[in-house]
């Protein structure tokens, strides 16, 4: 027996069949229940669990249709339009879910009717029932009021005037129902009957491309799993070529046995259909999740969904059939580090137009990276001619560093110059030479109104006694404000 | 490390001593060169014939027949010993490129040392400037620096901006891949390292691991070699460990030349990258040092013979021996305020005092 807290009182959440037939009742007290039989077994209800559970309910239920939605606590709705001929029509899909439910220990009524709202209310108050289409009205017409998925209040205020069924609220007369009750219990009613189109919105995108496998004997392995990939990718192949596109996302659902689905999905940089190397991108993730991926007693469907495309670029090949493609030797590179080590193992910078050299190159991940155009091969590429420099840039440092670390800096020959040492991390460093200062001014355009402006910083070039060089930089100035903080040092790059 | 022979000069009993030793070094690279004094052009006895060419960078092998010593002595040259001049990268600085027996060989891998993390910004240095002679040739290709997540953190990430200035490596050039675990990157390196798409895979990783041990290295060099591309070793604060990288060179920062103006040199200015070159590990075990200097207009060495500064400073602590390419810490402690090493205010050189330029 399950409780849960409402309103202050421990009452019963849910019970099972023992416990119905002491007599007991849902929305009873607990206390009342311990004081007719002192020896039951209470648990606190966890609704993250009762969540989770129906979510991967939700998942093993992909393998009837791809359009499945969460209803409520309880509920999950299944659009099984077009799905059914699959399954060997609507009565033995049907037949075959409740089976398998029961066979994995759960109690599921289930519906099934042309409309969301009389498939909702054949499932909760009639059990196991197939509407066929404009039976509806004779389905709803005996049923209580909440079988119209209304509101408590509404409802009540329904009964209040008499009307106690669906089909008295199907007879009485529209336009003062709406006036009194809102616009909503009329359009759940045409909802339920098929005069108004409701739409399931399914809790997952709906793959454009999908190919599938039902095993008569579950896998385990994860070479065979890797082998049937490449057999489904061949298949999707065709697909894929038809439509002009290549996969941009891929997802492989594997559905096991006892319910659990697991779902790894790739990325890939360029657009991709060839099925040797959808296989390898797999096979890094496979190898990636070797630990999580437990096979249990074995996956009994295997399919393999393509999530995104893009347009696909034929490209040309020489008489020999071989295209030379480097930008896709690399492209291939990193997405198999991708699939392996996470979106962000490859890294390509990107010059960014800002004064602050931390601004100045963002790193991206190669994928979200704008392509290079690579220059044709077999023609030598001209060196790149810079316009005469009248302006020299600025030097800037080999490795900057991801914060600038805090120095200190005991003296200043002067106190806007150079420091004479520095320790940074602990060691003392003797300034031999140094160059600058270079004074780079925060960016006053990011600057919210009414918080205080940024410290300049004046970047120095330094050398320290042994030859190594550095890009030290002073944040703020000294004696600007009467009681402002001293300004503070800090190591931000080292120079070859 | 091989010790510099005169193989004529010696006595037949350690000239095979030494050639059994080598070919026990040889045998645990996993490679099987046998560097030998390279035999004059024309000289009696010496037959070169091209027995088989396993190496795909016209590395051959030689079967030489010697007669010279009245013996009769056949020796058999293996890989890179008599490699073709294509097969090496040439710095552009004789005595280096002699030192290393050509130059850096190009479808390999080359192990570039730092003692200190500190060092990491001349190494990498060095590292992009070998990267660009390379790219020279190989203009437009991609360069792939994997790094742990570690040796970003403490030295810093490689700075698009500065690369771009310094070495003409244009920013769509770099691919950079940052991994928490060592085997990670160590993957990547192996993956990377058999392609050709790339110019040139750097692998940079601190201190001296376990796993990445003359197996590991091996692995890295054979994909390199099969690839024919170069694969650059950058361990900043690491143990010269056994490698199978046939070139090893532990480089530190050097004081860079003032800058040259119309006016000659401008005094107390930073002028261009420079670094010091040792020759830690190489074929023809010669050793050497070699102040180098980046010339980034040009994209070329040039070697610093006499120190153009007025004056290297003198050590801290006084004479101080070499520190052993060991146990490093990252940062050892400087001595502090201690009186008695610290020269007094006259004996201070005049040019540790920090001046400003422009």
């Amino acid at each position: 027996m399950i409780s849960h807290r409402d309103n202050n009182t421990q009452r019963i959440a849910a019970l099972d069949e023992r416990a119905e037939a002491l007599k007991l009742k849902r929305g009873m007290g607990i206390a009342d229940a311990r004081a007719m039989h002192p020896s039951i077994d209470v648990v606190e209800a966890d609704a993250e669990a009762d969540r989770r559970l129906l979510e991967g309910l939700a998942d093993w239920c992909d393998r009837y249709t791809p359009l499945v939605a969460i209803d409520g606590e309880d509920g999950l709705f299944l659009d099984v339009t077009g799905c059914t001929h699959l399954f060997g029509g609507e009565r033995a899909m049907q037949d075959e879910i409740l089976t398998r439910f029961f066979q994995q220990g759960f109690d599921v009524r289930a519906g099934l009717a042309s409309t969301p709202g009389a498939a909702w209310a054949a499932a909760r108050f009639h059990g196991d029932c197939i509407v066929a289409g404009g039976e509806e009205e004779a389905l709803l017409s005996p049923l209580p009021l909440s079988a119209l998925r209304i509101a408590p209040e509404t409802r009540t205020g329904l009964e209040s005037v008499g009307l106690r069924t669906a089909g008295a609220v199907m007879a009485a007369p529209r336009a003062p129902l709406a006036r009194r009750f809102g616009a909503t219990l009329l359009l759940r009613l045409d909802q339920a009957l098929g005069r108004l189109d409701e739409a399931v919105s399914p809790r997952l995108p709906v793959a454009p491309l999908s190919v599938e496998r039902h095993l008569a004997e579950p896998i385990v392995l994860t070479d065979d799993i890797e082998r049937l990939v490449s057999r489904l990718a061949i298949a999707l192949k065709t697909d894929l070529e038809r439509r002009g596109e290549g996969a941009r996302t891929l997802a492989l659902l594997l559905f096991r046995v006892d319910g659990a689905v697991s779902r790894i999905a790739v990325g890939t940089s360029r657009p991709m259909r060839e099925p040797r190397l959808i296989q390898r991108l797999f096979h890094e993730r496979l190898t990636a999740l070797e630990q999580t991926i437990d096979a249990g007693f074995g996956f009994d469907l295997v399919r393999l969904s393509v999530l995104s495309v893009a347009a696909f670029d034929l490209a040309q090949g020489d008489l020999t059939g071989e295209v030379a493609d480097d930008d896709a030797d690399i492209a291939l590179f990193a997405d198999r580090v991708r699939a392996r080590l996470g979106e962000a193992a490859v890294l390509k910078p990107l010059i960014v137009e800002s004064h602050l050299p931390e601004r100045a190159v963002k790193t991206v991940p190669f994928a979200e990276a704008p392509q290079r155009r690579a220059p044709a091969a077999g023609r030598a590429v001209a060196p790149r001619t810079a316009p005469p420099m009248t302006v020299y840039p600025p030097e800037r440092p080999v490795r900057l560093f991801r914060s600038p670390e805090p120095i200190e800096v005991p003296a200043t020959e002067i106190p806007e110059g150079p420091p004479m040492n520095f320790r940074w991390r602990r060691a003392l460093y003797r300034v031999a030479r140094a160059e600058g200062p270079e004074r780079i001014a925060a960016e006053w355009w990011r600057q919210l109104p009414g918080e205080e402006e940024a410290p300049t910083r004046d970047y120095y070039r330094i050398e320290d006694s042994e030859g190594r060089r550095y890009w030290l930089y002073r944040q703020g100035l000294y004696g600007s404000a009467p009681r402002a903080a001293p300004p503070r040092w800090f190591m931000h790059g080292v120079f070859a | 490390m091989l010790p510099e022979v005169n193989v004529m000069a010696m006595s037949a009993v350690a000239r095979d001593t030494i050639f059994a030793l080598r070919r026990q070094i040889a045998k645990i690279e996993g490679t099987l060169p046998e560097r030998l004094q390279a035999p004059a052009p024309g000289a009696p006895g010496a037959i070169p014939g091209k027995v088989r060419s396993g190496f795909p960078s016209g590395i051959a092998e030689n079967q030489i027949s010697n007669n010279a010593g009245g013996t009769d002595m056949t020796l058999v040259r293996r890989g890179l010993a008599v490699a073709s001049a294509d097969a090496f990268l040439h710095t552009g600085i004789e005595r280096l490129d002699t030192a290393l027996g050509g130059g850096l060989p190009k479808a390999a891998l080359s192990e570039i040392h730092g003692l200190e993390t500190r060092d990491a910004g001349a190494v990498a240095g060095f590292a992009l400037s070998l990267v660009s002679l390379i790219l020279k040739e190989k203009q437009g290709l991609p360069v792939l620096w994997v790094g742990t997540a570690e040796i970003f953190h403490e030295a810093g990430l490689p700075y698009a901006k500065g690369l771009h200035a310094l070495f003409g490596i244009e920013p769509e050039q770099l691919l950079f891949s940052e991994t928490p675990k060592l085997l990670d990157a160590l993957w990547i390196a192996e993956e990377a390292a058999r392609m050709t798409a790339f110019a040139a895979v750097i692998l940079e990783i601190r201190g001296s691991p376990q796993r990445l041990d003359l197996t590991a290295t091996r692995r890295l060099h054979a994909r390199a070699q099969s690839a024919n591309r170069p694969v650059l070793l950058l361990r900043q604060a690491g143990a010269a460990d056994p490698t199978a990288a046939p070139v090893r060179l532990v480089v530190s920062a050097a004081p860079s030349a003032s800058r040259e103006t119309v006016a000659g040199p401008l005094a107390g200015s930073i002028g261009r990258p420079a670094f010091t070159v040792d020759i830690g590990k190489s074929r023809t075990a010669l050793p050497g040092q070699f102040t180098l200097e980046w010339n980034p207009d040009e994209h070329a060495f040039a070697e610093r013979t006499e120190n153009s500064v007025a004056v290297v400073p003198t050590s801290q602590r006084g004479a101080d021996p070499a520190p052993a390419s060991g146990a490093v810490l990252a940062f050892p402690a400087v001595a502090s305020s201690a009186s008695g090493d610290q020269p007094s205010r006259q004996q201070h050189p005049a040019h540790r005092s920090p001046r400003r330029a422009g």
